[in-house]
């Protein structure tokens, strides 16, 4: 039915391979012969959402067991949209073509707070209920992870299960006690109460929150007994012996990441304080060099792909990153296989690793010194000294690079304009660098990009209490930065002020903001991530209309002792130790990283990882 | 080393690919199978292939050739058949593998049957204006070149169009010129429908056979 339907309207939309499925290594079952069936669902456009490994991870794992079928469904472009609008074609999966209103399981990965009006608009085309109370039978469970997920309240009257940590386990263990409910003909309510005891999972109806007078949160406790009071995250502490594919659905279309992907490790040992993911997968917990020699070659294999982009937060950081590049390149070169390794170090960047890195292209190099000045950076804890940048950079000017670009975040806190000014600064020295190096190329005038985002303050980091710039401030240092720059060799661009104060709304929001969303989403809201339909005073109308102050959650500095919305779900990080942190911070203090020395920061209860690995300085 | 042409269908889902992206997806798959195809000495190392002629987007293909290079001149052609099917999307599917007598530099016609109806008129009704617009005297059209915009009439290329109706859609069979010099697409034809009638018509068009200049099937 929908298929037919389709047929008429696909040539009048821009890419409609998108909308399509039939995919190389797509998973087709036969529906009456499964169970439950899982609509995988990115809320973003097909080629972003292609890209995304835990979708990858979670679609196969998923269907490696008989019972279940999942399927893939992506948010359809404006132009799509319109027309499915108007040709009453429901949001569909693209293995089955079914709407998604037929599906056990309607499943989210949150990787961006602004991609939140995209979810509700989503169940919206797909004719499902938006609220969780309104859906009332045992179907189209709503469930939702990733790392958004670490603050599910802007987001709690919509969905009825989040899934904390990793996904692996939990959600089979959801997907197996649904199976057994519908067996035993249990009501939605009976399975939430019954979901709500794993580790993992959390209900946001079972919970009940009460505000004090100013607006804070007063308390935030399960309504009914047996309901955990915290929610502890799950973690995947084997990641040799954990699920990874050995299949990718490989697109007919260009997506943007359009490689073979492997994971290397899980989390970071770096602890930079702005960084929210440095905080949620800890601890860090590495793959083998055979397991990942393995699991690569298998999917270059299966995929057709010829190159393969070793992932994880900070790639130089793996400790076997050598031996791993050489026996990569045992088969690699032979069978033309690229190796591309993103997320590179300023102190990881050597010789030995960029020989056997192909992809890094004679074209440019990218580095994120995160701030301009020495002092700084010590506050956010990034260990990287301005020496080491201008070595490293002046090793690529010698190399034949000539070309630049360093990542900043303005709006950090403690920030003053001198700051600001470092950060042109720093991109004068790297000119001066480039003229003297010997062995520049010649003939080429070097050219330096400054990048510059907002500092949005986020969940379980140390400066999650933090106030973020007002928008006029984030401008004034713009302008500051841009005021600064002496030469044409230097080039200045920024990400737009505006989204990232929404997305510090909806980072720190509570569940007031769901009313938010359920307006925005009426008004059609949707792709606030891209500047083709991110409107701010769209937004204000809205926050306007439900009497909300954004800046509440945005702008106001929170106190050490106040109930933040996010406060009973535990990532294992504590309290205390993110506290610590932010105090350090004010001191100009840097923490050493998990490999020098352990900061007790509360990872160490999963007893693995990093928290056990011997220490070269007690070798 | 030898030269082959792969014949292939694309349908299904896959005529909604591009060009560009029909060409990525023939090339994983090749890397996929294995086959001991020549490989580009560049920098960046890939299959070497090249398309006789390019199918628009959307429409389906039910003769359309890849040439590639095999290195080994005994390999079975049969084989390659299977291996590409093996890693090919279920849209794409070889179903010869021969040597190459033409040069494509030969092709100067293709065969289309395009399937039309339209949501706000019967097919009779479509049936009749059609045949109408093809016996006008003249069928004027915009048609995008190089230079900009150009007015020209189809008349010609459309006077030994075929075409009846069906229970649900007019069917209509065309050749056209095709090839490196001149190009004449079918949805000209929709378009000048539109801009005689204000309609829109929803088709689906095959291209069904590709011939050189003496008009012999391109092999």
């Amino acid at each position: 039915m929908i298929k037919s339907k389709l047929e008429k309207i696909l040539l009048k939309v821009q890419k409609p391979g998108k909308y399509v499925g039939g995919e190389l290594n797509a998973v087709i079952k036969n529906k009456d012969e499964v169970d439950v069936r899982f609509a995988f669902c990115f809320p973003d456009t097909y080629e972003i959402g292609m890209s995304h490994l835990g979708m990858k991870i979670l679609y196969s794992l998923f269907n490696s067991k008989p019972y279940i079928w999942c399927e893939r469904v992506f948010a359809p472009w404006i132009d799509m949209e319109e027309q499915m609008i108007k040709n009453d074609i429901p949001l569909y999966a693209l293995e089955s073509m079914d709407p998604i209103y037929e599906f056990d399981f309607i499943g989210f990965t949150l990787q961006y707070e602004l991609s939140y009006t995209n979810v509700l608009n989503m169940l919206k085309l797909g004719g499902v209920p938006l609220k969780s109370s309104e859906r009332k039978e045992l179907k189209n469970i709503v469930v939702a992870g990733g790392p958004c997920a670490c603050n599910p309240e802007p987001i709690a009257d919509f969905v009825d299960i989040f899934f904390i940590g990793d996904g692996e386990e939990v959600d089979l263990e959801v997907i197996e006690l649904f199976r057994e409910c519908k067996k035993q003909g249990k009501t939605k309510d009976e399975f939430l109460h019954l979901a709500s005891k794993i580790k993992g999972v959390y209900v946001p109806a079972l919970y009940e929150v009460k505000y004090n007078e100013d607006g804070t949160i007063k308390s935030f406790s399960p309504k009914f007994d047996g309901v955990p009071e915290k929610i502890e995250k799950r973690v995947m502490m084997d990641m040799d012996k954990s699920y990874y594919p050995d299949n990718f659905v490989v697109p007919n279309v260009e997506i943007v990441h359009d490689r073979a992907v492997e994971e290397i490790f899980r989390g970071c040992i770096r602890g930079c304080r702005f960084c929210q993911a440095g905080f949620l997968y800890r601890p860090v917990r590495e793959k083998s060099v055979d397991c990942i020699n393995e699991q690569c070659h298998t999917l270059c294999q299966n995929t057709g792909y010829d190159e393969i982009s070793l992932s994880s937060l900070s790639s130089s950081d793996y400790t076997q990153i050598v031996p791993l590049l050489e026996k990569l390149s045992q088969w690699s070169t032979k069978e033309n296989v690229s190796l591309s390794l993103p997320s590179l170090r300023v102190d990881g960047f050597t010789d030995d690793i960029l020989s056997k890195i192909k992809s890094v292209r004679k074209s440019g190099l990218t580095f994120a010194p995160e701030a301009g000045t020495q002092r700084l950076r010590d506050v956010i804890n990034k260990n990287v000294r301005e020496d080491e940048l201008l070595n490293t950079c002046a090793v690529a000017f010698d190399g034949g690079y000539s070309t630049v670009k360093l990542y900043f975040m303005i709006g950090l806190p403690t920030e003053t304009m001198d700051d600001v000014k470092g950060i042109a600064e720093l991109g004068q020295k790297v000119v001066n660098t480039f003229y003297q190096c010997e062995n520049r190329p010649k003939g080429k005038g070097v050219r330096v990009t400054l990048s510059s985002s907002s500092f949005v303050p986020k969940p379980f980091t140390p400066f999650q209490w933090e106030p973020q710039d007002s928008i006029d401030t984030i401008h004034q240092k713009q302008s500051h930065i841009r005021e600064n720059l002496t030469t044409k060799k230097i080039s200045y661009n920024y990400h737009d002020a505006d989204t990232s104060f929404m997305e510090a709304v909806f980072a720190r929001g509570d569940r007031k903001l769901c009313a938010v969303l359920e307006k925005a989403c009426e008004k059609g809201m949707h792709f606030d991530g891209w500047s083709d339909c991110f409107s701010l005073e769209k937004w204000l109308e809205v926050f306007n209309e439900c009497g909300i102050d954004p800046h509440f959650y945005a702008n106001r500095h929170r106190d050490f002792s106040e109930i933040l919305p996010w406060d009973h779900i535990d990532y294992s990080v504590t309290k205390e130790f993110l506290v610590g942190e932010c105090k350090k911070a004010y001191e100009n203090k840097t923490t050493p990283h998990c490999r020098e020395k352990c900061s007790n920061c509360g990872a160490l209860k999963h007893k693995g990882g990093v928290c056990f690995e011997k220490r070269q300085s007690m070798v | 080393m030898k030269n082959v042409r792969v014949w292939f269908k694309k349908d299904e889902q896959c005529r909604y690919i591009s060009h560009l992206d029909l060409n990525r997806v023939m090339i994983r798959a090749i890397v996929k199978s294995k086959l001991p195809v020549w490989y580009t000495e560049g920098f960046n190392v890939h299959p070497y292939i090249t398309f006789a002629l390019p199918l628009s987007l959307g429409f389906r293909g039910e003769r359309e050739s890849m040439d590639m290079r095999i290195l080994d001149d005994d390999f079975k052609l049969d084989v390659i058949k299977d291996e590409l099917n093996a890693c090919l999307p279920s849209g794409l599917t070889v179903f010869d593998v021969t040597e190459q007598k033409c040069k494509p530099g030969s092709i100067s016609s293709a065969k289309f049957k395009m399937r039309l109806s339209s949501d706000d008129i019967s097919v009779e009704e479509l049936y009749t204006k059609l045949q109408e617009l093809l016996n006008a005297d003249e069928i004027l059209v915009d048609k995008k070149t190089k230079k900009g915009i150009k007015k020209i009439d189809i008349k010609d290329y459309f006077k030994d169009a075929k075409h009846y109706d069906t229970e649900h859609d007019v069917v209509v069979r065309v050749v056209l010129p095709a090839g490196s010099t001149t190009n004449i697409n079918p949805t000209l034809l929709i378009k000048a429908f539109k801009e005689k009638y204000g309609l829109d018509l929803f088709y689906d068009i095959t291209r069904v056979d590709v011939y050189d200049t003496d008009g012999r099937p391109f092999e």
